[in-house]
């Protein structure tokens, strides 16, 4: 880091607290605390919520990603626009006209308290896991990366948060994803062509492309289908529809952006603009891993990107036979590349053939080394299941780019971060006030009570968050887990908004006894097979609903509930 | 508590519908899927 990479770090993330505090002015009642007084626009939102969801590690991954993997990755997002369009026609107008502040205080408008409980509960256990790792996972990284002391970055990002999000509640949160979203578009525009610039002379756009394809990394499209495989283009539709579904429709900390918005028309837009938004978004960031991938074809990348594990066996005498086949595989591959590139110039289809084969066979010896050397790591007392995937992208920035560049880059890592954990942390205040506090501990009293409560739930949830962070480290692998325990709960609290919209005549005690079953189900799943996370949505909804709608059409109390009765619930029509 | 306004569920800015709106990002993710799709294919 540099002086100029300082003053863009230090100008970006001052201009984005004090703006989002300028915003919040008089953020002083509940509903405007924790929902803005219903007063945003929709582009405030939008990006909100484009921003809460884009993490540090989602950045930082996706371009790692691409760089070992390819692009498949996008299809990921395939089933995000199937439900925004889902979560607009039914959600949206649901949430609104119930006047609710979170999504769980509709279930008891629809069912009753208990299932209402659960749902709270099961949201600030899942939720509640993530919220560390948000800020550990990229603290972590940029701790390696700049050399900085990991409880530094953590608190950084940490007290960053608490203090805007404290003080200017969800509108100083919108307000700062609004202005976070825009850095991290600048950033990444600026990586991508600064990517480009550094390729050598004689190697055009064109000829970057074409040889990421010919290395395997535009690989955009997948058709074959695979239960174990999770990025294929039927995964995507499916699996990826019934996640977002999920996490849009009865997450919190999704459902609280569009909570905001200052009618029914604005939350749907704000959600439509991701589901536009959103799939060339992942492609351009997966695009920009590929470029990077591109770039090392011709100036040779460490055998590991992380430094510091690489320091740490480079004395072990196994290490200098694995570096001398890496370097030799290395260069066998640059001589298969710049072949390829010159066949391709002059049109010969054959050669062009000759050198891909020649090529692959090169990648496979540093694929070979590599992973030799990350079983090195783990055997010289490295993490279990050791992968430096998340220190691509970073490892390039910081030594590659520009002064200035590298700083905004930074910028954009703790701008995620920053965004995706405030929305977090919010949200989990607001459940924590709105659906336990409010509810069940000191129901009617004052609105400024109730806001000084939310204050308070901000900044423990905040704290909570950077002192798990702080404790990332030792739970070791299992912080990987935590990544996966998110993805246990989502599928039975959709299954229960299924149950809310679409079926009026299951009751509250069909649904919870449904999401208990539910969550037996995917945690079956999860112990006992190995199928993709992302199917664990689509199993615990199904197991919800189905047991929902067998207890209440085969059960012995076959009769409807009264949730058709309660005064302003409304119904699907 | 609330110092909220009535939710009018207007129509939107354009195409006149909803129903339409939604049609078109369906239309939109069929054409983004079979742009990649024929990308993959381009540079494989």
């Amino acid at each position: 880091m540099r002086l100029l990479d300082w003053i863009v770090l230090v100008t970006s993330l001052v201009s984005i607290i004090a703006y989002g505090l300028y915003r919040s002015r008089g953020s002083n009642t509940v509903d405007r605390y924790l929902l803005a007084g219903r007063s945003m626009p929709w582009y405030a939102m939008a990006l909100s919520i484009m921003a809460t969801q884009a993490s540090a590690i989602t950045f930082i991954s996706t371009t790692g990603q691409s760089y070992v993997d390819g692009m498949r990755f996008v299809q990921f997002y395939f089933g995000l626009p199937i439900a925004m369009i889902i979560i607009c026609a039914t959600a949206v107008p649901l949430f609104h006209r119930a006047k609710v502040y979170t999504a769980y205080e509709y279930l008891e408008k629809r069912f009753d308290g208990k299932t209402r409980a659960l749902a709270s509960l099961i949201f600030l256990c899942q939720r509640g896991l993530s919220a560390g790792l948000t800020i550990y996972a990229p603290a972590l990284v940029l701790s390696v990366i700049l050399g900085w002391p990991e409880h530094l970055t953590t608190f950084l990002m940490g007290a960053t948060v608490i203090t805007y999000t404290v003080l200017g509640g969800i509108k100083a949160v919108t307000w700062s994803d609004v202005q976070q979203m825009c850095i991290i578009f600048l950033g990444l525009v600026v990586s991508l062509i600064t990517v480009i610039v550094l390729l050598p002379k004689t190697v055009t756009f064109g000829d970057a492309v074409f040889l990421a394809g010919a290395a395997g990394r535009l690989n955009a499209v997948t058709t074959t289908f695979n239960w174990n495989d999770r990025f294929n283009i039927w995964s995507g539709l499916f699996g990826g529809t019934f996640l977002f579904l999920s996490y849009f429709g009865c997450d919190q900390s999704q459902v609280q952006r569009y909570l905001t918005g200052r009618s029914i028309s604005q939350s749907r837009l704000g959600l439509l603009f991701n589901a536009v938004a959103k799939i060339p978004m992942q492609f351009f960031i997966l695009f920009i891993g590929a470029m990077v991938f591109v770039f090392y074809l011709f100036i040779q990348p460490p055998l590991l990107f992380q430094h510091a594990e690489l320091a740490r066996i480079q004395p072990h005498a196994e290490f200098q036979p694995l570096a001398d086949n890496y370097n030799q595989g290395f260069e066998r591959r640059r001589q298969a590349t710049l072949a390829l590139v010159e066949a391709h110039h002059q049109g010969d289809r054959a050669a062009e053939q000759r050198q891909t084969a020649q090529y692959h066979a090169a990648q496979q010896e540093i694929d070979q080394a590599r992973t030799q050397a990350a079983r090195l790591v783990e055997r010289s007392g490295g993490e279990k299941g050791f992968s430096d995937t998340n220190y691509i992208f970073l490892s390039f920035v910081t030594k590659y780019l520009p002064a200035g560049i590298v700083g905004l880059v930074i910028a954009v890592i703790f701008a995620a971060t920053m965004s995706a954990s405030s929305g977090e942390i919010n949200s989990l205040a607001t459940v924590t006030i709105v659906d336990i506090y409010r509810r069940h501990v000191q129901r009617g009293r004052s609105d400024h009570h109730y806001v000084l409560a939310s204050r308070w739930a901000t900044l423990f949830w905040g704290v909570y968050a950077v002192v798990f962070a702080g404790w990332g480290k030792r739970l070791g692998p299992l912080i990987v887990a935590v990544n996966v325990v998110g993805s246990l709960f989502y599928g039975s609290l959709l299954g229960c908004f299924v149950l809310a919209f679409g079926f009026r005549k299951v009751g509250g005690t069909a649904t919870f006894v449904g999401m208990l079953a539910g969550e037996a189900a995917i945690f079956s799943a999860f112990l006992f097979t190995n199928i993709s996370w992302l199917w664990y949505n689509v199993l615990g909804c199904a197991v919800v609903v189905g047991t929902a709608l067998a207890i209440t059409y085969l059960g012995p109390a076959n009769a409807a509930p009264a949730a058709a009765a309660i005064e302003g619930t409304p119904q699907p029509g | 508590m609330s110092d909220r306004p009535q939710d009018p569920d207007e129509p939107p800015p354009f195409l006149g519908t909803w129903r339409r709106v939604y049609t078109a990002i369906l239309i939109y993710l069929c054409l983004i899927i079979g742009g990649f799709y024929l990308f993959t294919r381009a540079y494989r």
